[in-house]
């Protein structure tokens, strides 16, 4: 009797287990909704979500649901890490969005060994584009190297008379030093002049010096990475004063509007890299969808800045590989998820961003937009390219 | 109540748990901690080895700046300094845990002797500005000494081996991190009713008239800091294992003002201070961030206006104790005490 009711249970237990699997398919989150990042992290995560309840509203993944579940993690390593385990104690989903690049960096031991689930996150950092030491890591765009990789071809094909130069000011961090051996190696093989390197401090006010160390330098273009905002401004004003027309790049971070409403005349021509269209873009079918969901569900919002569409594109990337598990009969979990994300060819993004291709769980892909101060936004500069 | 506890010799008056309740209640606690890793969920033993690695570096900076009053801004750096030499000994010759651990509390005690020199000179205010100054130091070398700290990208440390087996989850971690809590804990309350410790007691009260009574200030006070500075590199060195990754951005600043902020709740000169502060400053942010959770279900996007809030709610709480409980839960712990000894019968 006694084990009838064990074996009833059981099965009881299983058959609970996997109609519960077969409703959701759930995706967790540890966002810096606080601390210093926070300025994207509410905007990740309400990308993310809203590409959720979005798929959701227009039938799910082949009829399945997608549940969010994400906390804050305060931009801390150990808290994200305590928001990691507590998140795949509780719920067990088979996606995760991480915050920051520490995070993925701490928790891929226990990624690779015993969690093994598809994890994204809000970095670009091309240590983590590694599918060899971050096997269950993928990132959702153009690692900073392929940022730098995709700025310096269209320096080498703008080159401003004569041999194309170029300084590259880039911040003290790990997020600002990411990218330079690569950048370095790159420009040589383009014959692109590296003419100066310059370290500044995150947040610096007093830029007097790495100024006039590119006024002597004189190049033609100068990008900017691994800073937010300041010094930014300082730096393109200061040499704006000397009368220079240096042209100023940046990379996905620096590419917000918040920009040109801190720069307001002097934005006029900065340029940089973004991997996905802008919020004001018309004729991208995508982000007439995003429009209409934001119309319907947040109406008095009236802009979102890129991260938001990182986490939209995010979203729209967990799904996708749910999907090709589902049509190919696989059960949705992490090494299938993996398999998933490494077939995706030539995937239709409605305009978000050129046919995606993942090589190495990145895209290597984006296109240079320039600020055009009048209009307050920013215009595409070139086409799409696509690094080899 | 307690009732006719009588000491017959110094030795059992002056013994660490007194009374036959303590022992009792001390035994509880020792098969709770034994027992905990093998009932708890992988999330709960991650926070308890959190709890415990900030216990260890707490009760360094209270020996520092509880005892022996002085104030150390620098104490991320000390765990830095022990987690980069863990760390280090670790990924590169594969060095096992009891020989990194005494080995990046040492390298750390070096440093923390290095930094406290000053402080023969200088207090207060004064020494705390000498040792933003080796925070700030440190930090900088954390970045730029490449060769030996990987730089801004860190180092990855291997899983720690102890006896041959690999200790690479929370779950295996949690038994080195509380034994070596339990043995700080035990030295530091040693400490404190021996000769040296009542030396940084005496250097902290009135440091000329320590000096009259023969106490060498100088050496105290080093002694004080190299201590300090082993408890936070001994943390740091299980931080590093913990984390699984070392880089500069694990030793900022803030962190120091945390520890600071931990011995402050807990009780300025006291050990069990420190692990009341700990558990206090670890478990409250992710207890109130679990009161946020439980609206989820009803207001999913709750949470982004909630997340913030906890912070504030976390911080009004830290001043809140400071206003009506300025010497910390120790204070609570110890009124808590003082009510039972005398229960039912108070008056």
């Amino acid at each position: 009797m006694i084990r009838k009711v064990i074996a009833v249970m059981a099965i009881g237990i299983v058959a609970a287990g996997t109609a519960q699997a077969a409703d959701t398919i759930k995706v967790g989150a540890a966002q810096p909704l606080t601390g210093r990042f926070a300025f994207a992290g509410v905007q990740l995560n309400q990308g993310l979500a809203d590409a959720f309840a979005w798929i959701n509203e227009n039938g799910g993944v082949k009829g399945r649901k997608i549940e969010y579940i994400f906390e804050d993690s305060g931009y801390q390593v150990d808290k994200a890490v305590a928001v990691f385990k507590k998140i795949m104690a509780e719920h067990k989903p088979v996606m995760f969005y991480g915050e920051s690049t520490g995070l993925g960096k701490a928790i891929a031991p226990e990624l690779n060994k015993t969690y093994k689930v598809l994890y994204g996150s809000t970095s670009f950092s091309s240590e983590l584009a590694d599918p060899k030491r971050y096997p269950y890591t993928f990132v959702s765009g153009p690692t900073y190297s392929d940022m730098f990789g995709v700025l310096l071809e269209y320096v080498a094909k703008n080159p401003k008379g004569g041999r194309p130069t170029v300084a590259f000011f880039y911040s003290d961090t790990e997020f600002g030093k990411d990218p330079i051996p690569y950048a370095r190696k790159k420009a040589k093989e383009l014959g692109v002049d590296v003419v100066a390197e310059i370290v500044a401090k995150v947040g610096a006010v007093d830029v007097t010096s790495e100024v006039l160390a590119l006024v002597k330098k004189k190049p033609a273009y100068v990008i900017m990475h691994g800073f937010v905002l300041s010094p930014i401004p300082q730096v393109i004003r200061g040499v704006r004063d000397y009368g220079l027309d240096t042209e100023f790049m940046g990379t996905f971070w620096s590419m917000s509007q918040m920009i040109i409403d801190k720069l307001g005349e002097d934005a006029d021509g900065y340029m940089g890299i973004n991997p996905y269209a802008y919020y004001y873009e018309t004729g991208v079918p995508m982000i007439q969808n995003m429009r209409a969901f934001n119309a319907k569900h947040h109406p008095d919002v009236k802009h979102r800045p890129n991260s938001y569409i990182q986490g939209w594109f995010t979203g729209l990337v967990f799904a996708r590989c749910a999907e090709i598990c589902l049509e190919n009969g696989w059960e949705v979990k992490g090494d299938n998820l993996v398999k998933a994300l490494e077939s995706i060819r030539d995937w239709d993004v409605g305009g978000l961003m050129p046919p995606v291709t993942f090589v190495n769980h990145k895209i290597p892909v984006g296109r240079v937009y320039k600020a055009d101060v009048q209009k307050k936004r920013f215009v595409p500069a070139s086409d799409w390219i696509r690094l080899k | 109540m307690l009732i006719g506890d009588f000491k017959e010799t110094y030795a059992a008056d002056e013994a660490l748990l007194r009374t036959p309740t303590v022992r009792v209640w001390v035994g509880v606690l020792v098969v709770g901690l034994v027992l905990f890793p093998f009932v708890a969920g992988d999330y709960l033993v991650y926070l308890a080895d959190l709890v415990g690695i900030t216990v260890i570096s707490a009760i360094g900076l209270n020996l520092l700046t509880g005892f022996t009053g002085l104030i150390s801004l620098g104490h991320a750096a000390f765990m830095g300094v022990g987690a980069y030499t863990a760390a280090g000994l670790a990924a590169r010759w594969g060095l096992p845990l009891w020989v990194t651990l005494p080995a990046a509390g040492a390298s750390a005690a070096l440093f923390g002797v290095i930094v406290g020199a000053p402080s023969l000179r200088i207090k207060g205010l004064y020494l705390a500005m000498a040792t933003l100054a080796a925070q700030v130091i440190a930090e900088f070398a954390f970045v730029h000494l490449e060769p030996i700290t990987g730089g801004i990208r860190g180092i990855n440390v291997p899983a720690p081996s102890l006896l041959g087996f690999e200790l690479g989850s929370d779950r295996a971690l949690y038994g080195p991190i509380v034994a070596v809590a339990a043995l700080g804990t035990w030295f530091a309350a040693n400490l404190k009713r021996s000769a040296p410790g009542r030396a940084f007691v005496a250097v902290r009260d009135r440091d000329i008239s320590a000096e009259l009574m023969g106490i060498s200030l100088f050496q105290t006070k080093l002694r004080a800091f190299a201590l300090g500075s082993f408890y936070a590199g001994v943390a740091g060195a299980l931080w590093a294992y913990f984390m699984k990754v070392v880089t500069p951005e694990h030793f900022p600043l803030t962190m120091s003002i945390h520890y600071l902020a931990v011995v402050i709740v807990g009780g300025l000169g006291t050990v069990i201070g420190s692990i009341f502060g700990a558990v206090f400053m670890t478990l409250v942010p992710e207890g109130l961030r679990a009161l946020a959770g439980m609206v989820r279900p009803y207001y999913p996007e709750a949470m982004t206006v909630l997340s913030p809030l906890s912070d504030v709610v976390f911080g009004g709480l830290i001043v809140g104790f400071l206003l009506f409980e300025p010497h910390g839960l120790a204070e609570v712990w110890q009124r808590t005490k003082r009510f039972f000894r005398l229960w039912p019968f108070v008056h």
